[in-house]
Parts: C-alpha cells; structure tokens; sequence
C-alpha cells in the first residue's frame, strides 16, 4: 500500500533498495504469503499437571479439568511431612484416588501449574517449586482473588516459579493452558 | 495459541467489529499537533480504524476531523482549499467547517437552506501535549479527555514522534509487554543507545537473561513485573504497565527520560506507533532531544517529510551483518524501534496465532489478549464500559526498583507506578 498520508508528505530520501530477489526480501512477508506457512500441524508438546493448593483452587481446577486436555492432569495436595517437603503427596482429580508421590508426578512432566486462593497452602507450594527447581520442571502459578489473602503462598512460589499470574479471574487457568497447548 | 475466530475479533478494528467498537470507546491519538503547524495549514490524510478522515485547522485555530470524501460527488477533500474558517472542495466549491457541516453550496441559492441538511463524519480532534486526539465512538458517551502524564508535562520535558507500521496493531502492541525479549534484541543498546546507557539497572539486565515475571491486574490493564537477581538478597524489578486498549510505557533506566508508546490501527494491517520520552521533574537536554529526533531511544530515523522510517521493509531494514557479527547490534538491525518493527512487521501483517507455541513467559500476553477479548465482548453484549476509559487509570507510570526478595513488587510500588506531578520517576 501507499505510505499512509502525513502532512507535506514528499518523500525525498534515496533509501537503499535491499540486495536480492523479492522473494528473499522483508516484503515477502505479505497477506497471501503468510497463510502458507507452517503447514504441518503442531502436537501439543507440554506435560502439563496443574496442582491445587488450597479447597478453593480445587474447586476451579475440578472445573476445569472436565474440559478437554492432551497431557494435563489436575491434582490436590495434602499436608507437607514435616521436614521432607518431597513427601509431599497429591491425588489425581480424575483418578483412582490414590496418592502419588510428588517426585513421582513430576516424572516426565515439564511443566507445573500451581494454584492458589489463600495462604494454607504456602508450605506446599515451597515444597512445589523446590521439587520443580531442582528437576528443571518450569513452575507456574495463578493466584485467583486479590492477592491478599495468599501473600504467603505467593512469596513461597515467588524464588521458584517462572510466571506468577495474580488475577481475580478463573478464566485465566483455561486461557493459560489452552495457549500453552497442553 | 488463540482460535481462530478470537484472532480475527482481536485483530480488526474497522467499523462495527467488536474490537472496532472496543477502541471507540477511548480518545485515542489521530496525528501529531506539528502535522497542522498553523491556521489555514494544509489538510492531512488521517486513516483511523480504517475510516478515511481528513484533519485540519481551520482560520480560527480549530481542529477538526471529517470525512476525507466530499458529499456532493465523493472527491477527496485533501485536495481542498483550508480558508474563511472552513474546508472548501476544489471541485464544485462545496465548503465544510471543523464539524463536518456543509455551510456553502455554490450551486444553490443564497438563502437557500440545502446544505444545512448536509452533514460529513466527523469526531472531535482535541491538542493535548504534541498529539491531537480523538474520539470515535458514540457522541453521547464521549469520556472525559486523557491523562496520560507524557501530554501533561510542560512542552520542555516531553518529546512524542511516530512511525508507520506495516502490521497489525496487536502483534506491535505485544512486544509492548513482552519483557523477555529485552535481553535479547535489544542487548546492544543497552550499551551504547545514549538515551539508555549508563544505567545500573542495564548492569543487572546484562547479568540474568533469564527473568521471572509477574503479572497483575490494574484498574486500566495490566502490571508485567519482570524480575532479575540484583545484590544478594535483593530483586531488580522492571515494571510495566498497560492501560487499554494499547498505551504501555518501558521501564525506565537511571535518569534518562520514560518512554512508552500508543499504537493506534490505521487499518487491518497498518498502525501507527506513537513513541514518547519526558522527564516528570526536568527539561529534556538539548542532547537529549536531539537522540530522540535521530531515531535513538524507542524512536525512530524517519525518512524526511515522512512518518516511514529510513530502515523498512523495502530496505531489509538496512541490516548489518558486521554489525550483528561484532555484537553490535543483536539483530544486526539499528536502534530499538526498528529491531522491534523489523521483526513484528516479518511475521506478516496479521499474524496467525493459531501456529504459535507459547511458553509460561509469555503469560502477560496471554493476559493481555484475554482481557481485550472480555472488553470486546461485555461491550457488544451488555455495553459495558472497557478499563481504560476513565482517565483515572491513564495516571500510571513504569518503574524500575530494587527490592528484598520477599517483597512483592505490586505491595511495594503502588507510589511507583503512579503518575505523581512533580515527582521523580522511580528508576535504577
């Protein structure tokens, strides 16, 4: 298209033309040109497990584990042992119920989503983002509500996860994963 | 990755899409004040959310802006003739005021009353600071106008250029927000762009590559926090806001000017970026300003008599492979501007976010998009007004701070990020 109007608009400078054929240029980066990349389709790539902190996170994540997912699983957590924070065991929402260890679920996953509402989880999202660091898992966590009530939780994720999300919206999980194509 | 069809309601902005009618909402920027330098000035093309407008000033010193086309046989009145306190069209004389109202019908007779019948688009064009803004959504819930603090500084602090984008406004918007690639792109102006170097906080940029991020809620948008190790027990923090629908400021560094942008749609695949500098508490130096007007900084070498820049597309953006061998330049394109442009502009000029593959750094923009897919929606289902609108939330500020590790930066920067008159920007 045309230079967009300015006011005494007379181009004047002689800008150097780019070597080459057109093809090989910026400008082949055109409307008609780029609806044929990439044509092969894209594998969701992410083992994602998404963890519950708190009841009030496990009532979104319950929520949102009955929408279609490739590889996230969706878990609670109980209380962390005292002193062995990798004892820390989780249940599978959808699951047999029974308790998988943490470096257990950690297995092959690359990447943890962790939620919170409130603060009675903070041990273990420490226990969480610890397990994740030392394995290179990526760490993630939304905190639902005004951040207020899970200012502990936040600051024991906060040396860990990669991304902190602090929003009022549940939307933000589904937005989340479904960007990230697990 | 978004589907499809939330792409394509992001994407367009015409008249009657969703998104359209979202950036209607808000005054936006239509051109620069110096584009009409005087009274009686020469008319200026202005094409917004891909409406043909035309603006001028007219005898009195009132801006206006109206339909490009005249309503007698659709001439383009960029052609006319800007005198006696109205915009005549060269064709049949049919003449025009700021407010798009016919007042002269050659052809009729003198008292006769056809033209007052005769009515072209037209929005309010309004100067605050160097930009003239505008307003093109519905007359009777025109908000009050903006408050961004870089068009209320006094004329000597701020500084506001622009440059045509060959793209989609979101895909500029994004790199607005998208922290993560300082550390890269831009890793050679960190040390030598005279409006960035200097600054202890490039020190900590330099040193971690690998920032977290925090991402919060605001009245108006958005707060991206993008966190890196400082001195032991401490966090560099770089903070940046986003006010809707697409003003967002870059974290400062040392005592150079704040700089930030608003991208406004031309059309589907054009906007323009609007790229400012002020000082909240000095006059920008004579050096200063000059940086600016050569294109360093967030601005950019602009050919002359033009808002193109010198390095586009036409051009391959007048790469340096030397440069980029020697670590010059990361890219081997110069200057901040036109490393973001060049590769914004080379995903093509809507890019389709269906083959993205996203990573948990990207969480501001995963954000950003869903609340303006929100905005969009409560407002063509229950007209609700977007964030963004009330100019309470205009009177943000980036930052740039060091703080204990335990502290979190939204606790600790509330007078940060808030535009304070008089007061010092918060940097490091």
């Amino acid at each position: 298209m045309a230079v967009p109007a300015a006011s005494r608009v007379t181009p004047t400078a002689a800008v150097p033309a780019a070597p080459g054929y057109p093809s090989q240029s910026a400008r082949a980066a055109s409307a008609a040109e780029s609806r044929f990349r990439i044509t092969v389709p894209i594998a969701p790539a992410r083992n994602a497990r998404v963890v519950a902190l708190d009841p009030a996170a496990a009532a979104v994540a319950r929520s949102v584990a009955g929408r279609p997912w490739a590889h996230a699983r969706f878990y609670t957590c109980g209380p962390v042992p005292p002193g062995v924070p990798e004892g820390l065991a989780l249940t599978e929402l959808q699951g047999s119920g029974a308790p998988v260890p943490l470096p257990e679920l950690l297995e092959g996953t690359d990447v943890v989503m962790v939620l919170a509402t409130e603060d009675s989880g903070r041990e273990q999202a420490a226990a969480i983002g610890g397990a994740c660091w030392a394995r290179a898992v990526t760490t993630a966590g939304v905190v639902l509500g005004d951040g207020f009530e899970a200012d502990e939780a936040v600051a024991a994720l906060r040396p860990y996860a990669r991304v902190l999300l602090l929003s009022a919206d549940e939307g933000d999980v589904v937005d989340l994963l479904t960007a990230l194509r697990v | 990755m978004l589907r499809r069809d939330i792409n394509e309601l992001l994407t367009q902005t015409g008249p009657g899409t969703p998104m359209g009618e979202l950036f209607r909402q808000y005054w936006i920027p239509a051109l620069l004040a110096e584009e009409l330098p005087e009274n009686d000035a020469p008319p200026v093309r202005v094409k917004l959310l891909s409406e043909r407008l035309l603006a001028f000033r007219d005898s009195d010193g009132r801006y206006g802006l109206v339909d490009e086309f005249c309503a007698h046989r659709g001439a383009s009145l960029w052609f006319g003739r800007n005198e006696g306190s109205g915009l005549r069209c060269p064709y049949h004389g049919w003449k025009y005021d700021v407010t798009g109202q016919c007042i002269e019908v050659p052809s009729e007779a003198d008292n006769s009353s056809f033209c007052q019948n005769v009515q072209l688009t037209s929005y309010p064009l309004v100067k605050i600071g160097d930009v003239l803004w505008t307003y093109m959504g519905d007359a009777a819930h025109q908000p009050p106008l903006p408050e961004f603090e870089f068009v209320h500084v006094p004329a000597e602090q701020t500084y506001t250029s622009k440059r045509w984008q060959q793209c989609n406004w979101l895909q500029a918007f994004e790199g607005g927000i998208d922290s993560s690639h300082v550390t890269f792109l831009h890793s050679g102006g960190l040390k030598t762009d005279p409006l960035f170097k200097g600054a202890k906080g490039n020190e900590y940029n330099m040193k971690d590559t690998k920032p977290f991020f925090e991402v919060a809620d605001s009245e108006g948008g958005l707060f991206v926090g993008a966190r890196r190790n400082a001195e032991p027990g401490t966090y560099y923090w770089r903070i940046t806001p986003w006010v809707m629908p697409s003003f967002t400021m870059v974290p400062p560094r040392g005592d150079h000017p704040v700089h930030g942008h608003f991208w406004v749609p031309i059309d589907d695949e054009n906007c323009w970026t609007y790229s400012f500098d002020y000082h909240p508490v000095r006059a920008l130096t004579d050096a200063e300003r000059q940086a600016m007007i050569d294109g360093h900084g967030v601005h950019s070498k602009n050919i002359p008599g033009t808002y193109r820049p010198e390095a586009n597309m036409d051009n391959d953006y007048l790469i340096d492979r030397e440069a980029q061998k020697r670590g010059d330049t990361y890219s081997g394109v110069a200057g901040i501007a036109m490393q973001d442009a060049s590769l914004q502009e080379s995903m093509g000029p809507i890019v389709d976010r269906t083959k993205e593959r996203l990573v948990p750094a990207d969480s501001g923009i995963i954000k950003a998009r869903q609340k303006l897919r929100k905005a969009a929606i409560a407002l063509r289902d229950e007209g609700v007004r977007p964030p963004g609108v009330d100019p309470a939330h205009h009177r943000v500020r980036s930052a740039a701070v060091v703080l204990p590790q335990a502290e979190s930066f939204l606790d600790s920067c509330r007078d940060a990020v808030t535009a304070t008159p008089g007061v010092a920007q918060s940097s490091v």
